[in-house]
């Protein structure tokens, strides 16, 4: 049987609170790629082979940090309900994320994955780039809502929240790979 | 005006049953045709890509990767989820018998489904469990059964199996699921999708690890360890990724039981009337948010060795032990998932069994979360044998502390009987013998955790009894007795008493009969993981391998118990057993709103007050305005 009118019904936890729990995922997915930047010094020691691409790193830091503007300005037009002003925030955030997806990989076999740095470091940025591949899928999916359903993506504006937290969640994650695994 | 009648409340278009049709199982054939069209696809593509055949480690894990996706996508989240999520056309909620065989955001239909699945798995898992029993026969690999190839996949199997098919998800993902919102006054989880997702996860991984022999098996039993897992055939990629995926499973059920208790709890449900079971279930949502990615991250390093070429526990640079750690760091406490869920579950029942408040209700809550805390901290004595002596000392104590906590929770639910008129109904008396073997395994533990004692018994099958004593021992008594006691919240109908008791019964004698001689057999040095042993353990695994067959043989009782009672059994009451908690206020069969629009329930007492004249302890008001 189907019924067209349940939907709110059955999902019917404010948005404080999706917003709030949201943060237990966001933990799960912190603790691994800590637990990985951990396991570095293990495996590898605290020296850095020469073939590690400094400047890839550096650079993909960088977008990540100043993907930070973008981030808060988000935030605060959905807060203050300008969401199609919003819109233009997730766009260049998309791009980042494509960015950064493709600088991952283009760093992968300049340390080969059979030496101890090699096998961690592929480990933990094909992971992280998992991460930024998921962040990218919920940004397109944000966008698409947000143009196609603009009632709906208001309606459901915890989901573009959560959406920024996550990346501010990759900010950080990424800040910390490119210390322990360039700098440390 | 306040009340605490909600059964008037009907929802129209709600509810009712539809005819069994194609569209119903469309779903579940999709899902399984685009699993295996994708598995199969992936792996040759990958073989050939490779100049390799299909069953090497490399094709069978992108096979695999491709497969779960296929069958996700075919599970019907496109219409449920991804599509709504991108802007699509809505698609309508499916309240019928339909949302039992497609993704559904529904947490009674995900609940339902882990049921279906636990109970299949057990069975399955449970004829490799006779598989081992039968080749223990005899001392000697006679070759008319297993080989010794063969038995050792068949025990691996059977525990992977056991432990994350069956255990982590039979009281947590069957009855939790359900329960936990009409129990916090919720009408849902705080994620229903992704808990819809948690099941769809299941069947790809348990198939993986059941079919894992047709790629070679692994023969690691359920540890995976390496080195031994990178020589042992490439069916080992089955058992890693099938790891990861049940892992993803429960750690999505976690973040859901960990969000609806934190952000969904009805008004004045303080945590100190949060219900028992779900404080087990906070605990065991907690455990696995907090401490799976370590091992998550070994078995995913474990596999980056078999088909990446790193080093992580193997080579030049590899450390295996540090695998044992990993592992161990979420497998340990995750007994506690497995187990504090069912102490909660015999402070629920027995509670009302004994129409006593519970004993010592605040010390019993400090028991679980004592559990779960210094829980997360002595995987190591699972490896006394390979540690350092520093390392000893220091987590033989710290397991042995575990005892403390552990008395709370006992102590709270002998309390709770002591002097009590106890109606002893089925589930009640399954909670009194998942007591009783639970002690018997806590008991037998402490010889585990001393060190002198452990590096003599360590390898034994002293370690099988103790193990099975509070796993089958415990969980799955106190999953019958959870079964038992809300069937007729879920199905409108009681189950058999007469049948529940005399399966109870018939489980709690085999058991034993199984199970207690193990303890005889490893002190008198009989090896666990082994397919032979010394001619003069004969008698007694004869026994103990008889025994077991009466054990696995009468599990068809409450099988076919359920099943008749649930089409033919006595209609239920609306609250059958006179309980006090929240989830009895709904009608029984549960419909598919729980509680309708239009009404909130505020929590004004205790859930487990049972004295005479007590005020009722929730009352239902109408929504307030702007809320």
């Amino acid at each position: 049987m189907a019924v067209n009118g349940t939907n709110g019904l059955m999902d019917p936890a404010p948005e404080r609170a999706k917003r709030g729990a949201f943060f237990f995922p966001m933990m799960f997915v912190g603790i691994i790629v800590a637990a990985w930047c951990l396991a570095r010094f293990m495996w590898a020691g605290t020296s850095v082979p020469k073939g590690a691409d400094f400047g890839v790193g550096a650079g993909l830091t960088i977008i990540m940090i100043l993907s930070l503007g973008p981030m808060l300005g988000a935030r605060g037009k959905l807060s203050r309900g300008q969401d199609a002003g919003a819109l233009g925030n997730l766009t260049v955030l998309l791009l980042a994320g494509v960015l950064m997806i493709a600088g991952i990989i283009s760093t992968w076999g300049a340390v080969p994955i059979g030496s101890a740095y090699g096998g961690i470091y592929d480990v933990t940025s094909g992971w992280i780039g998992l991460y930024f591949v998921g962040g990218v899928l919920a940004l397109l999916a944000s966008l698409m809502k947000g143009k196609r359903v603009p009632a709906r993506f208001s309606g459901e504006r915890w989901v573009a929240h959560n959406v920024l937290s996550f990346w501010g969640e990759l900010v950080l994650l990424w800040t910390m790979f490119f210390i322990v695994f360039y700098l440390a | 005006m306040a009340t605490t009648d909600v059964q008037g409340r009907a929802v129209a278009g709600t509810g009712g049953g539809a005819p069994f049709t194609w569209s119903m199982v469309l779903p579940m054939v999709r899902a399984g045709l685009f699993g295996f069209t994708g598995y199969f696809g992936a792996a040759w593509i990958t073989a050939m890509l490779a100049h390799t055949v299909i069953v090497n480690p490399l094709p069978a894990t992108i096979g695999y990767l491709v497969g779960l996706l296929g069958w996700v996508m075919g599970s019907g989240i496109w219409d449920g989820w991804i599509r709504r999520a991108f802007g699509g056309e809505e698609s309508p909620s499916l309240t019928g018998v339909e949302r039992y065989f497609r993704f559904s955001s529904d947490p009674k239909a995900t609940a339902v489904r882990y049921i279906f699945f636990n109970i299949t798995a057990f069975l399955f898992a449970g004829l490799a469990a006779m598989a081992i029993r039968i080749e223990l026969l005899t001392p000697d690999s006679t070759g008319w059964w297993l080989s010794e190839v063969h038995y050792n996949q068949t025990f691996g199997i059977h525990g992977l199996m056991m432990l994350l098919a069956v255990a982590a998800s039979a009281i947590v993902g069957g009855m939790g699921y359900y329960l936990l919102p009409m129990m916090l006054g919720a009408r849902t989880v705080i994620f229903p999708r992704l808990l819809g997702l948690s099941w769809w996860l299941l069947p790809p991984a348990a198939v993986a690890v059941f079919m894992s022999p047709l790629i070679g098996g692994f023969q690691t039993g359920w540890w995976g360890y390496p080195p031994l897992a990178q020589n042992s055939g490439a069916g080992i990629v089955f058992y890693t990724l099938g790891a990861a995926t049940l892992l993803t499973s429960s750690v999505l059920g976690g973040i859901n039981i960990i969000g609806t208790i934190v952000y969904m709890r009805a008004k004045g449900m303080s945590l100190g009337r949060i219900p028992m079971f779900v404080w087990g279930l906070f605990a065991a949502g907690t455990i696995l948010i907090v401490e799976a990615p370590a091992t998550f991250t070994g078995t995913l390093m474990d596999l980056s060795d078999m088909i990446l070429g790193s080093h992580f526990y193997t080579g030049p640079t590899g450390h295996p032990l540090a695998y044992d750690d990993q592992f161990w760091w979420l497998f340990h406490p995750e007994v506690y998932v497995f187990v504090l869920p069912a102490f909660a579950l015999w402070l629920e029942i027995l509670p009302t069994a004994a129409q006593r408040p519970v004993f010592a209700r605040n010390w019993g809550i400090a028991g679980i979360l004592g559990i779960t805390m210094i829980g997360a901290m002595v995987g190591v004595h699972h490896y006394f044998t390979a540690v350092s002596a520093e390392r000893m000392p220091i987590f033989m104590t710290i397991t042995e502390t575990i005892s403390i906590p552990s008395g709370f929770v006992f102590l709270s639910a002998l309390g709770t009987l002591w002097g009590a008129r106890l109606k002893l109904s089925s589930p009640a008396l399954l909670c009194l013998m998942a007591m009783m073997n639970f002690l018997i395994g806590g008991l037998t533990g402490i010889f585990n955790a001393d060190v002198p004692a452990d590096l003599q018994l360590h390898n034994t099958y002293w370690v099988i009894g103790h193990f099975h004593y509070t796993i089958l021992g415990s969980v799955i008594f106190s999953w019958l007795a959870g079964l038992y006691w809300w069937f007729p919240k879920a199905t409108g109908r009681m189950v058999n008493e007469f049948w529940a008791k005399f399966h109870a019964w018939w489980f709690f004698i085999f058991f034993n009969m199984t199970f207690l001689p193990m303890f005889v057999l490893g002190i008198e040095g009989m090896n666990r993981r082994i397919a032979v042993y010394l001619p003069y353990l004969h008698p007694l695994n004869e026994f103990v391998s008889i025994s077991s067959f009466f054990l696995g043989a009468g599990f068809l009782i409450p099988l076919a118990n359920l099943l008749i009672s649930w089409r033919s059994g006595k209609k239920a009451p609306q609250n059958p057993w006179g309980s006090k908690s929240l989830e009895w206020h709904s009608p029984s069969p549960t419909p598919y709103i729980v509680f309708p629009e239009g009404s909130d329930v505020t929590v004004v007492g205790p859930n487990d007050n049972y004295a005479a004249g007590a005020p009722e302890p929730f009352v239902w008001a109408p929504t307030t305005a702007g809320k």
